[in-house]
């Protein structure tokens, strides 16, 4: 009887290598990131451009001797109205950011058509969009950097608060922020496009949170519906690190809800993760595009 | 370790259809019933279904080529994404080197090397050195081993002097080496490759078929998916020939052809031809089937015939064809070839 020889296969599964895939992908995204220039030209850009608009007319409405910014300073507490701005539109572009970035990362790789090769591996599939994360955290806080840089060179905004608490406030969103990145990237693969989504979700943001107005101006619904956004929580605590030198004890009360919408959202963004993708599965619709 | 190395037994896929291009409705059942159909309180009318593949077996011995033969649409890559656990089957099972490809679809992961969409499959922004070693992490190669297979790879692949080059700068051949390579980095037992001389020059895909003799010759099972017969016919030891989801016929390339060695195949290049003389050839007894195919956007056509006796067929067929500006311009009685093997089973072309 003729005898043939099976290869054995190289790969030796366990947790190390699905660490390394992990890995892998970090690297992955963060060499393609850097090989498009025009990314890096935005990441110093953008950073001044989109809260100038909200500073220029908080200017004008000020008055020309500024003398409105005394009931600003009533409203909100804050004395530097554009430190005030800057943190909240900062976070407005995180999670924007995240829902182009993150949301259609797996949408990008199905158009790309990379996607099916990533999924004939044997590496966890969540991996792709944990993997994702590492970069995007790298560049947003290159972000955060160069805006606190810009804006104290040209607009003389000082950071009266510990960085290292603005460090924790971030740190302590990233589930939420990114949980919601990773459920609407699930879905961005089944239903193609998301536009009108991502739309949606920073309207509310801009809306509800606000970015650059105290929330306690809103309409009292408007005001209830703020509570379920952890970027409220995130925006009055970054200010708060940022302006006022609060510690952890005076940040509490918007740590431990941006914690537990963190372990709600990446809950949500890992089982409907799963659920999509089995879905894909049956449908055929990974490998479309 | 399981007898095959790949099985599949009534494997089926349905896929929601597009408006128009649902399954025909049961013998006996009114075409407009499915859509009449509703369930009590209002619930959603069920979906009408297209059956991509329709109850396919299998079984792929350790060490085989397998060529999976069929035109396009046939249902061949959605078998294939099947087997490589891109899709669930909607029923019926397959196991690839004794794993379940629904129930122990990482194991399978392990075990395959597929080819898919070729070069569009790897990351043109990437160098052809860092694509390896991304898809080695995620294949679960030990970094070392995973340095030294890459090297290994990029040499036969023949991509020594522009491994650190983007991917984008890359003709079609090099995309398409680099993701055999990729395909081949774990060492996988059973490799699926899924059209893989598509879009190349016919030297890369030359090169391409000596490859894939060579990796039989190292030991892989191959699953080779194409559409085109002289590939198939040329790799494979066993062909199955795929029409509207089914293998309508399954041997060996010689086998196959023995078929219908007894039929005459007469080869006609026309010019001028008209659907009328077909119909009239068709009607004849002795003429089993016929396929014309214009050549490009020429005048020419290539009408190809099966007939049992060609001494009785050829002046009724010259006849036939001299007449309204119609003219012959060249023909020849071949030995049969796996087109007309297939054309001899469906009436049809491979490439229609």
């Amino acid at each position: 009887m003729e005898t043939t020889f099976i290869p054995r296969s190289l790969g030796q599964p366990g947790f190390l290598s699905e660490v390394r895939a992990f890995l892998a992908v970090s690297r992955r995204e963060w060499i393609i990131f850097t090989r498009y220039p025009s990314w890096i030209i935005a990441l110093f850009i953008w950073p001044l451009i989109f809260p100038m608009m909200y500073i220029l007319t908080a200017r004008a409405l000020s008055g020309p001797d500024g003398s409105g910014l005394a009931v600003f300073i009533a409203t909100t507490g804050a004395t530097d109205y554009i430190g005030y701005i800057i943190v909240g539109t900062t976070v407005w572009m995180w999670q924007n950011i995240v829902l182009w970035d993150v949301g259609f990362a797996l949408r990008n790789e199905q158009m790309r058509g990379t996607l099916e090769s990533n999924w004939l591996t044997p590496t966890w599939r969540f991996s792709y969009l944990l993997g994702q994360t590492g970069p995007q955290i790298i560049s947003m806080a290159m972000f955060v950097g160069i805006t606190a840089l810009e804006f104290g060179l040209l607009f003389g905004v000082r950071l009266n608060g510990s960085p290292w608490m603005i460090g924790l406030m971030m740190l302590a969103a990233i589930p939420a922020i990114y949980g919601l990145g990773f459920a609407f990237a699930s879905l961005v693969i089944t239903v193609k496009e998301a536009n009108a989504f991502v739309f949606l979700i920073r309207g509310m943001v801009m809306i509800f949170c606000g970015i650059t107005f105290p929330v306690a101006i809103l309409p009292g619904w408007m005001q209830s519906f703020a509570k379920w956004l952890p970027q409220t929580y995130l925006i009055h605590g970054m200010r708060a690190a940022a302006f006022t030198n609060a510690g952890i004890k005076e940040l509490l009360p918007d740590l431990l809800p941006l914690l537990s919408f963190g372990a709600f959202w990446l809950a949500v963004g890992y089982f409907t993760f799963l659920w999509l993708e089995r879905r894909a599965r049956k449908t055929g619709a990974i490998g479309q595009y | 370790m399981s007898q095959f190395a790949v099985e599949a037994c009534q494997l089926v896929k349905k896929f929601p259809a597009r408006p128009g291009t649902g399954d025909k409705p049961l013998e006996g059942e009114p075409a407009s019933s499915q859509k009449k159909k509703r369930w009590l309180f209002g619930k959603k009318e069920p979906k009408a279904m297209f059956t991509a593949v329709n109850g396919v077996d299998l079984q792929i011995q350790y060490g085989e080529i397998f060529g999976l033969l069929g035109p396009n649409g046939a249902g061949k890559s959605t078998t294939i994404r099947m087997l490589c656990t891109l899709l669930e089957p909607t029923s019926g099972t397959a196991h690839i080197n004794g794993y379940d490809i629904v129930k122990q679809a990482n194991d399978v992961r392990r075990s395959l090397g597929t080819v898919l969409a070729g070069e569009r499959s790897i990351y043109w922004k990437l160098t052809g050195r860092e694509n390896l070693e991304y898809f080695a992490a995620l294949y679960h190669i030990p970094p070392a081993i995973a340095k030294k297979r890459v090297d290994e790879l990029i040499e036969r692949m023949e991509l020594k002097d522009r491994a650190n080059e983007l991917v984008e700068k890359y003709s079609t051949g090099m995309r398409q080496r680099v993701a055999i390579a990729k395909a081949l980095l774990a060492r996988p037992p059973i490799l699926l490759l899924d059209e893989p001389t598509l879009g190349l020059d016919p030297q890369a895909a030359r090169n391409l078929r000596e490859l894939i003799a060579q990796l039989k010759q190292e030991g892989h099972t191959i699953l080779l998916t194409t559409h085109y017969m002289e590939e198939a016919d040329q790799l494979s030891d066993r062909i199955g020939i795929i029409d509207a989801g089914k293998i309508i016929a399954l041997d060996t390339p010689e086998a196959l052809k023995r078929r219908i060695d007894r039929k005459e195949i007469i080869r006609l290049e026309v010019s001028g031809w008209q659907d009328y003389i077909g119909e009239k050839l068709r009607a004849m007894r002795e003429v089993e089937s016929l396929v014309a195919r214009r050549q490009g956007e020429t005048d020419l056509w290539e009408v190809n015939l099966q007939a049992t006796d060609s001494r009785v067929v050829l002046p009724k067929l010259m006849e036939s064809i001299s007449q309204n500006g119609t003219q012959l311009v060249n023909m020849n009685i071949v030995k049969p070839s796996l087109e007309d093997v297939f054309i001899h089973l469906t009436g049809k072309a491979l490439r229609d």
